[in-house]
């Protein structure tokens, strides 16, 4: 058995698993966080995405081993209460929620991105943008999405 | 009409629960107890399975059960024909057996990779994996037809059983591998062509596609508290579900449950069954909760793709553009099962000779069984082939005759009592189909001069490389919405208002399958505005076979139109009882559409749909001659809609719906040789990303009112999905002087053309 500590969201966490799993198998099958979603095996759809101190990473595809010690972020982790993360507001406000499977991915690159980020680039954007597949929307909502969000945060900094 | 809320962009029902993670997919359901399950699939095209030997697997710790054919009680299903075993291999009681279409002859053979031949069930998913590799199965492998053309040749093997067919489907007729058959004949072609003035003649290899919704297939099972199987699972009609599943396990249907939770998309994709049977039969079996979830890859390989096609086409036209005749003759690549072959291909037999007065018209359309994963539902569900036929040579013909292809349609074009190929003109007045092409047309730079209209010039930009060539190009299209061909159409919902004096609550009863598009929103937007309550009273209950009767299909664009129409009918009811008095006042209602009818098996000749859905996408492209790239500054879609409900679900749509088509026009490539697919991954099966969009995409829409629509609504979910193979393929030619008549139009393809120009 493999012995992994981290902070979840805030909380501390210890989990006792096979050696050799991702971090997605540990979200969703171990602990039942399953806002992150598996669409694919091989780092490819970016529906997986979540935030390792402070840095966008896919968890199908990053060993449980390489988070001791680290500070995970989920889609879980989020929203304060009713309150959404301005980046999630602006899915919501430009339409560009459909299916919603590759929604948690996008909205927690784009979170990372604009926490170190908040003047980031369009270059920028579209390349953290690119790393997502969405087979609904055909991305001009989501891309205007994350046009609102950075608006949004910049107001607030 | 616009409404209170009929018309407004409301906030979908579901945004909140799916920005934070709280909205539950079938992969995502936890319960007590719960095994897990892993599937063997064949992983070959053709074989005869002589023996399965589970022995090692189920000795394996941690293993509960392995199924094979032999314990399902009716091994068959299919959407359209069981033709298709749930597990592949010999049968466990040869009298239930002999009961199956067929006589149950051919249950013991692969025909494509995707099937399926035993279910593991294990107390982890990692011990099901396990146990599916300790199985021992020996297969007699058999000749594999990979293409459909070969499939036709006398010597070819059958690959089916004689099936005795059944009436309410006569296209299928089973001859040799023939699986369905569909005819126009209309005049006297011909003649027709012997006094054209042009004539036309290509051949086009029209690409399968594969839907790569963002959640594979999954689900559970499990027995609830009333005894009955339930599968909680995605699929685009839950009761149809139902039936299949009650069937193989050989149940009544009230003894099975299907629910729907938040579904990760399926553009037709999960119209056929995948997980369900299985599930079911687990979870009824052993009396426990089980999952399964499917990998990418074993999504790739075990549903559907759209159908791939082969086609001939030859048209004539007079001097004028009049157009004299069309000939088309259609092979399609139905793979190893039925699925919905049959009616895909009467949808491409009503659109491969587009909108048009055509006085003169001979088409066959064929769905062939090979041994490739079966041909079955994608969006637009045939129209975008035969679209794709229709509007290539419409373009093909503009060029010949030294016309503009605006001016071509706009001559030919069906309007008022003009009839269609199959002699009865489109139910409504269809002021859609010229609406929609002048409005795309003029998006991307058409003018009207006094010649008419005319393309813009595509001169060089200011920066743009000597390789750079720029052009425009455009497609008309028209499909059906609601199911066709004599089926009586018809969806049900209830509505329960509660409250003493005010109404206070209003229940929304509905089967319908949110798979992305937003029909619960649209549900709950057209309940309040028919019973005028404000929207916050009204809440929609669960997609649950439990508590609802069939709303049908979300397919063939009809969800909206006739769910609406149910609402109207139940809202209206639910309101007169309260007025009576009763508390709660609980109504329920099936709208039934108006009547179509079978088109003639000789002559096509009948009254197929009851409504349709008009469209046009243009687009301008650049194309980079050194490297064979393609871009799109700017692309239209109108679309006329009849009335928007929720204008930004329905913007999404169409949104969608273009780069849908553009991914299958352009980057798309789902490459199977000998039987066996070869992009079965994400990395190697190309979707479009952002950067593959074009700089600019605006949605048109046109609201031209249904006359039988809720709200004058008209369906509209594929539409935008079928002109835009065409609309590239004309551009393609207007920048480069080259018609590709096989496609997606990868980079690669391109530059050949470019060099066998040279």
């Amino acid at each position: 058995m493999e012995s992994v500590t981290f902070t979840l969201n805030g909380v501390p966490r210890t989990v006792a698993v096979e050696p050799g799993l991702m971090l997605l198998d540990v979200l969703r099958d171990v602990l039942h966080l399953t806002g992150t979603k598996r669409g694919c095996d091989n780092g490819t759809c970016g529906a997986c995405t979540v935030v390792v101190n402070g840095k966008a990473v896919k968890s199908c595809t990053f060993p449980l081993a390489k988070a001791d010690g680290a500070e995970i972020t989920t889609i879980e982790g989020l929203a304060q209460g009713e309150h959404l993360h301005p980046v999630q507001q602006a899915l919501v406000d430009a339409g560009a929620i459909q299916c919603g499977f590759c929604t948690p991915g996008i909205v927690m690159d784009l979170y990372a991105l604009f926490e170190t980020q908040p003047d980031a680039p369009q270059q920028k954007i579209d390349n953290v943008l690119n790393r997502h597949l969405c087979r609904c929307t055909g991305y001009e909502t989501i891309a205007e999405a994350a046009h609102l969000a950075q608006e949004r945060i910049k107001e607030t900094k | 009409m616009e409404g209170k809320y009929v018309g407004q962009a409301v906030t979908r029902i579901d945004a909140r629960s799916k920005v934070t993670g709280q909205a539950l997919y079938p992969g995502d359901f936890v319960m007590e107890g719960m095994l897990y399950m892993k599937l063997l699939f064949a992983g070959r095209p053709h074989a005869r399975v002589l023996r399965v030997d589970t022995e090692k697997a189920e000795s394996l710790p941690g293993v509960v059960a392995v199924f094979t054919s032999r314990d399902v009680p009716f091994n068959e299903y299919g959407l359209q024909y069981p033709d298709q075993p749930v597990l592949v291999g010999p049968p466990g009681d040869p009298e239930a057996a002999r009961q199956l279409v067929g006589g149950g002859i051919g249950r013991d053979e692969v025909r494509f990779v995707g099937d399926q031949i035993a279910a593991v069930v294990a107390e982890s998913e990692e011990i099901a994996a396990q146990a599916v590799d300790l199985i021992a199965v020996e297969y007699e492998d058999l000749p594999v037809l990979s293409d459909p053309r070969d499939s036709l040749k006398p010597d070819a093997p059958q690959l089916h059983p004689k099936y005795p067919g059944v009436s309410y489907h006569p296209e299928l007729v089973f001859e040799g591998n023939i699986a369905s058959r569909h005819r126009i004949r209309r005049g006297d072609v011909d003649a027709a062509f012997a006094q054209a003035a042009v004539v036309v003649e290509s051949e086009y290899e029209i690409p399968g596609q594969e839907h790569i919704f963002l959640q594979p297939e999954a689900g559970v099972g499990y027995v609830d508290d009333e005894g009955r199987v339930t599968v909680i699972t995605s699929g685009q009609w839950a009761h149809e579900d139902r039936h299949q599943v009650a069937h193989a396990l050989g149940l009544e249907e009230e003894q099975v449950r299907i629910i729907y939770p938040a579904i990760g998309g399926a553009f037709g994709g999960k119209e056929d069954l995948s997980v369900h049977i299985v599930l079911a039969l687990a979870a009824w079996k052993l009396h426990r909760p089980v999952k399964l979830v499917w990998s990418r890859t074993e999504s790739i390989i075990g549903h559907h793709k759209r159908h791939h096609v082969f086609a001939r086409a030859r048209w004539a036209a007079a001097a004028d553009g009049t157009l004299l005749a069309a000939e088309n003759y259609v092979i399609a690549d139905a793979g190893g099962y039925v699925y919905t072959t049959n009616k895909v291909m009467g949808n491409l037999l009503l659109t491969c000779n587009g909108p048009y007065k055509i006085p003169n018209v001979k088409t066959d359309v064929l769905g062939v069984y090979t041994n490739n994963i079966p041909g079955g539902a994608f969006r637009g569900f045939g129209a975008p082939q035969g679209n794709f036929i229709a509007e290539a040579q419409m373009n093909k013909l503009a060029e010949a005759l030294g016309m503009d292809p605006v001016e071509l349609r706009l001559l030919n074009v069906v309007q008022g009592d003009d009839p269609m190929p199959w002699g009865k003109p489109l139910p409504d007045d269809a002021r859609g189909l010229v609406d929609t092409l002048i409005a795309a047309a003029k998006a991307v730079g058409w003018q009207q001069t006094e010649q008419g209209w005319q393309a813009p010039a595509c001169a060089p930009r200011p920066g743009d490389p000597p390789t750079l060539k720029r052009g425009v190009g455009l497609a008309l299209g028209v499909k059906n919405v609601g199911f066709s061909f004599g089926y009586q159409e018809n969806a049900w919902a209830a509505i329960e208002l509660r409250g003493g004096r005010e109404i206070e609550a209003a229940v929304v009863y509905a089967a319908s399958s949110d798979v992305g598009q937003g029909t619960r929103t649209v549900i709950r937007q057209m309940a309040a505005e028919a019973l005028n309550l404000p929207l916050e009273l009204v809440t929609l209950e669960p997609t649950d076979t439990g508590i609802t009767e069939s709303s049908g299909s979300c397919s063939a664009s009809r969800m909206t139109f006739m769910i609406g129409n149910a609402i109207k009918g139940a809202a209206e009811a639910a309101l007169q009882k309260w007025a009576d008095e009763d508390r709660p006042a609980r109504a329920e209602y099936t709208y039934l559409a108006p009547k179509t009818t079978p088109i003639d098996r000789e002559t096509g000749y009948g009254d197929p749909n009851f409504s349709y859905g008009y469209v046009t996408v243009a687009t301008q492209i650049a194309v980079d001659t050194l490297t064979g790239q393609l871009y799109f500054p700017k692309m239209a879609c109108a679309n006329d809609v009849g009335q928007a409900i929720n204008p930004r679900l329905l913007t999404g749509q169409i949104e969608g719906g273009v780069i849908q088509g553009l991914g299958w026009a352009t980057t798309e490539h789902f490459i199977e040789k000998d039987g066996y697919p070869l992009t079965k991954t994400l990395s190697t099966y190309l979707v479009p990303t952002i950067v593959d969009i074009p700089d600019e995409l605006e949605a048109i829409v046109i609201e031209n009112p249904e006359p039988h629509g809720p709200w004058g609504a008209r369906g509209m979910g594929e539409m935008p999905l079928i002109p835009v193979a065409a609309a590239v393929q004309a551009a393609l030619h207007h920048a480069v002087g080259l018609w590709y008549d096989a496609f997606p139009f990868t980079t690669e393809r391109v530059l050949r053309g470019l060099k066998l120009k040279e």
